[in-house]
């Protein structure tokens, strides 16, 4: 047992009402205090608590904390819970409270990730058909060698930032997005529900409330992580109920906004996810033909 | 009898009808029943070695090939369990080296047999090759059934490792023809990898894909391509991050270096596919790629192909609609536009009109004044289109009709037309205000163009309003305040609201925030404090640019934020310029407009400032001549139109109608110009009619109380 888990679940347990003891006496804590569901919904209880991202409060010092430790499994318990702070830090934008503890959480992210990427874009080789590929053969002739590359920019270079401020609010938040995203195949499927009820809730705002903007750069990594909850997650019908519903917030939210971008790539979330729901559709090529069943 | 490579099912001389002649006669005695709810769900190892034992005799088989027929006859029937203890009698593993043999020896291209050239009789056959294969793939079947997956899944991997190591480079057309060997591999192919999500280990699943992928093993065209859609799609959404094995770098630069570069590689690869005819159209595909496209910005080449769809697939107002988002997108809103106006053209009366295309065509229209009486258009027929169901529409029609209002009016050339479409506008945005009351847009929208028809108060209130909606990127929301204020020569408040507003802005509203401090500063007579906010923000957009370039990869800030940098980096050296000239520091202005002028050559502005340099230095040939050059540039630029007016006045004379139909054309492009109200009114009194010239004075007056530091639009 690691002494940092240690340490870190002997702080938490003064910070919840219990830490069960399968976490505190198991042989791989992080990995038990990742999935556990107790511990899960107490955390995630105390976060949606109405003064829970102040910058004296515990859970987030906790949080901030446990990120900067040395085991990278416990970088994943604070991952996992990305979906909350960001969601509940955007909906309180507007409310004027002090969020220091949510935006030092959002920070220490971003710095990893500024540090991790070391001023590099992320970046997309789109292919040139026609240069061969593993999957294909050239039609023609084939050109000269030296093709072009043609480099889409996923997630442009960043740059440091120490404070929150509103114009990168969205720049910031939409990188600890893609962080979560990088990591995603590990994610318990309760954090990924949380995830789509959040993007209900961006995209639909309260009654009689103001809409989160949602520009490009929180939208993007959003709907890379919806597409997987969607269409990559093949075992939780909670998840894809939960999904679908996101999808059809975010694509009525970029018709009302008029974004060409969001209607495009949210329409064909919204085709897929009807596609995916009617089994008349699917074919399985695998099956043996009973036609000719044996007689003997 | 058994027909060993015909690949057909087994006959039977007796051709028996059921089951139960053959069991009868020979199973009865072991107490195996023949109908099929009688089986027990597991056989008793002596029943079954019986049952082995009669078959042999009776079909001439061996021990293996027995219990795989056998087995075959349990799975067919549901009876997984009893199939499965039947399978696990056969001990696969010492079979498998001479299964590779076998079909390396029989699977060798034919040559003219020399006599010497005979396959040893110890080689397998074909035949019993592809019954153990079967036997293989019926039990992982019997497996993924019971629910043990990750054995079913190393049983099928085990028919591609006999294979595979067999057929080195894959399967040639026409390989074993005549037995089931290739279908059965193809089966455990495609089930491979779907045994492996079942399980959710989406990386071993990939590989599975992977391996069907990248050899040739004759699956059918629509077959191949829908284990290369499964692909894409994992690869696309699974979020695992599964890189190619060392072996498949072979490719050089187009090797993928991640699953996204890898799914759209697979996607293109099937859309050309498609359009060459060889699979049919799948619209799961092209939503795999708008997906994928749209998350990478690739708008330009989504639209090529949509555009390569045949007719048919998409009806037309649909796939305008589509390439449009697309181009509109790609930041092309002129295409868009033409494709969004065929939409309501003639071709498209007898159908379903198609709203959001309409609304969407509205909205484009809308951001250029050169746009607005298209946008008239497609806001009217939204309008007339849509009942109150859809009221939110509605609302944004009304919001698009009042903005395009406002830009016809003026971009028009007659006096009523635009006191109509100013009407026009203010009522539709404040249809649109009362139908939308959380819509910021439409507030800033009725801000401005109040703001423009000098409603100054009302103006003011708009603006307020509108920033309390927004909570942050309200930038042009203070820059409007400010301007609204300064009309009212407020400037304490709306120096107050620029400091609070830098202070929480972006970096590119950072410098029209400073711009407009100092052309505040400049009109309270202030030029010190002017030319220090100039180079603050000269020092910042240097700043920029040395960030920028100190990047090794070459990926820039938007395009859009570049360009606005270097317009505003113009500016302030022009307005610099503007400031050194009035003071008589000549060298210095002349370097500013050398500044100006080696961002932008063609720059109306440059030309007329230059113009007023030389008109402060009573160089009158020259000052005339640089605002020719401004007015070749761009002729309605009004500024240099009004100076060159003035010149002409003071040259007297003849000049005077010259220099009034100078001022005429001005005030119709700009009718707040207080500039050519002045000197109309000067002309005037020069040639003596001075209660026209009082007159003129008064509407300069006034209009210079109202007017604010910088055009509102």
């Amino acid at each position: 047992m690691s002494s940092s888990a240690t340490s870190c679940i002997q702080t938490l347990s003064s910070i919840l009402s219990a830490v069960p003891s399968s976490v505190s006496s198991s042989s791989n804590p992080s990995f038990s205090l990742l999935h556990d569901p107790t511990v899960s919904a107490e955390i995630s209880s105390l976060l949606r608590h109405p003064d829970s991202g102040s910058g004296d409060n515990n859970l987030c010092r906790w949080l901030y904390d446990t990120f900067y430790s040395t085991d990278p499994e416990l970088k994943l318990v604070v991952l996992r819970y990305v979906p909350i702070i960001a969601g509940v830090y955007l909906t309180r934008i507007a409310l004027r409270k002090s969020l220091a503890g949510f935006e030092a959480i959002l920070l220490a992210l971003y710095a990893h990730e500024t540090t991790a990427r070391d001023g590099q874009p992320v970046s997309v080789n789109v292919p040139d058909l026609s240069q061969p590929s593993i999957y294909h053969d050239a039609k023609g002739s084939v050109k000269n060698k030296t093709t072009e590359l043609n480099l889409a920019v996923i997630s442009p270079t960043l740059e440091p930032h120490g404070t929150m401020r509103s114009s990168r609010r969205a720049r910031i938040v939409g990188v600890a997005l893609e962080l979560y995203y990088t990591k995603i195949s590990q994610m318990p499927a309760r954090s990924k529900v949380e995830f789509c009820e959040f993007c209900d809730i961006w995209a639909a705002g309260v009654k009689n409330e103001r809409r989160i903007p949602l520009p490009w750069e929180l939208l993007q990594p959003s709907l890379r992580i919806l597409g997987h909850c969607l269409l990559g997650s093949h075992n939780s019908k909670e998840l894809f109920e939960a999904a679908s519903s996101a999808t059809v917030s975010l694509y009525r939210r970029s018709l009302h906004d008029i974004d060409a971008k969001a209607i495009l790539a949210t329409g064909s979330l919204l085709r897929l996810e009807k596609m995916a729901s009617d089994p008349k559709l699917s074919v399985d090529h695998t099956e043996i033909d009973m036609s000719n069943v044996l007689s003997l | 009898m058994l027909c060993a490579c015909s690949g057909e099912q087994f006959k039977f001389e007796d051709a028996p009808q059921s089951p139960e002649s053959l069991a009868t006669r020979d199973f009865s005695a072991s107490g195996l029943s023949s109908r099929t709810g009688d089986w027990e769900s597991k056989l008793e190892d002596d029943q079954v070695g019986e049952a082995e034992s009669t078959l042999k005799e009776a079909l001439s088989l061996n021990y293996e090939e027995a219990r795989a027929l056998l087995g075959r006859l349990e799975y067919q029937r549901g009876n997984f369990d009893a199939a499965l203890q039947v399978f696990q009698g056969i001990d696969i593993k010492s079979l498998t080296p001479r299964m590779t043999m076998a079909i390396v020896e029989r699977t060798r291209q034919r040559k003219p047999r020399s006599k010497g050239d005979i396959i040893p009789p110890t080689v397998m056959s074909m035949h019993s090759v592809s019954l153990l294969l079967e036997a293989i793939l019926l039990k992982a079947k019997s497996l993924k059934e019971l629910g043990h997956i990750r054995e079913a899944a190393k049983e099928c991997k085990l028919i591609l490792d006999v294979v595979e190591a067999a057929l080195h480079n894959g399967m040639h057309e026409g390989i074993a023809e005549d037995c089931k060997l290739q279908e059965m591999f193809h089966k455990a192919l495609e089930l491979l990898p779907n045994l492996w999500i079942e399980v959710g280990c989406l990386d071993e699943a990939i590989t599975a894909y992977r391996r069907a992928l990248v050899k040739p093993w004759n699956l059918d065209p629509q077959r191949l391509a829908s284990v290369q859609k499964d692909l894409a799609a994992t690869l696309l959404y699974g979020g695992v991050e599964t890189s190619l094995p060392p072996h498949l770098h072979v490719w050089g630069s187009t090797t993928p270096n991640s699953n996204i570069e890898e799914a759209i590689l697979i996607l293109l690869v099937l859309m050309q596919k498609v359009a060459y005819g060889e699979i049919k159209w799948d619209a799961e595909i092209m939503d795999h790629l708008t997906f994928a496209l749209s998350v990478t910005e690739q708008f330009e080449l989504l639209a090529e192909h949509g555009e390569q769809a045949s007719p048919g697939i998409y009806e037309r107002a649909e796939r305008w609609y589509f390439l449009a988002l697309c181009y509109a997108a790609a930041g092309q809103n002129e295409v868009a536009l033409n494709l969004l106006k065929k939409v309501s053209g003639l071709s498209e009366t007898k159908r379903e009109p198609h709203v959001l295309a309409l609304l969407f065509g509205a909205y484009i229209s809308s951001q250029d004044p050169k746009h607005a009486h298209h946008g008239i258009t497609f806001a009217r027929n939204v309008i007339d289109l849509v009942d109150e169901v859809n009221g939110h529409f509605k609302g944004e029609a009304h919001k698009f009709l009042g903005i395009c209002y406002g830009n016809a009016a003026r971009i028009s050339i007659s006096d009523s037309e635009r006191a109509l479409f100013q009407k026009e506008s203010l009522t539709s945005l404040n249809y649109a205000a009362l139908n939308m009351k959380e819509d910021p847009e439409v507030m800033f929208n009725l801000s401005l163009e109040n703001a423009v028809q000098r409603n100054l108060d009302v103006a003011f209130d708009n603006a307020m309003k509108y920033s309390s909606m927004v909570a942050e990127n309200s930038g042009r929301g203070w820059k409007l305040l400010a301007l609204i204020l300064s009309a009212n020569e407020r400037f304490k408040d709306a120096e107050t609201i620029l400091e609070f507003a830098l202070d929480e802005a972006s970096r590119t509203d950072q410098l029209e925030l400073l711009r407009l401090q100092a052309v505040l500063q400049i009109a309270q007579e202030r030029p010190k404090q002017a030319i220090e906010t100039y180079r603050t923000l000269l020092s910042l957009v240097q700043a920029q640019r040395e960030a920028q370039s100190s990047n090794s990869v070459h990926a820039k800030s938007s395009d859009t934020e570049n360009v606005a940098e270097r317009k505003m980096e113009m500016v302030a050296w022009q307005d610099l310029a503007t400031i050194y000239s009035k003071f008589g520091s000549w060298p210095d202005a002349e370097i500013c407009l050398d500044k100006a002028k080696s961002i932008e050559f063609y720059s109306p502005k440059s030309w007329h400032t230059t113009g007023l340099l030389f008109e402060a230095q009573s160089l009158y040939k020259e000052a005339l001549v640089s605002f020719s050059i401004s007015l070749s540039i761009e002729p309605d630029y009004v500024p240099s139109i009004v100076s060159t007016a003035a010149l002409l006045r003071q040259f007297g004379g003849q000049s005077l109608p010259v220099a009034r139909s100078f001022l005429m054309n001005a005030l119709r492009l700009d009718p707040t110009n207080h500039d050519a109200w002045m000197n109309l009114g000067l002309i005037a009194k020069m040639e003596g009619s001075l209660q026209l010239a009082a007159d003129f004075f008064q509407a300069a007056y006034e209009l210079m109380l109202s007017a604010p530091v910088e055009a509102f639009t």
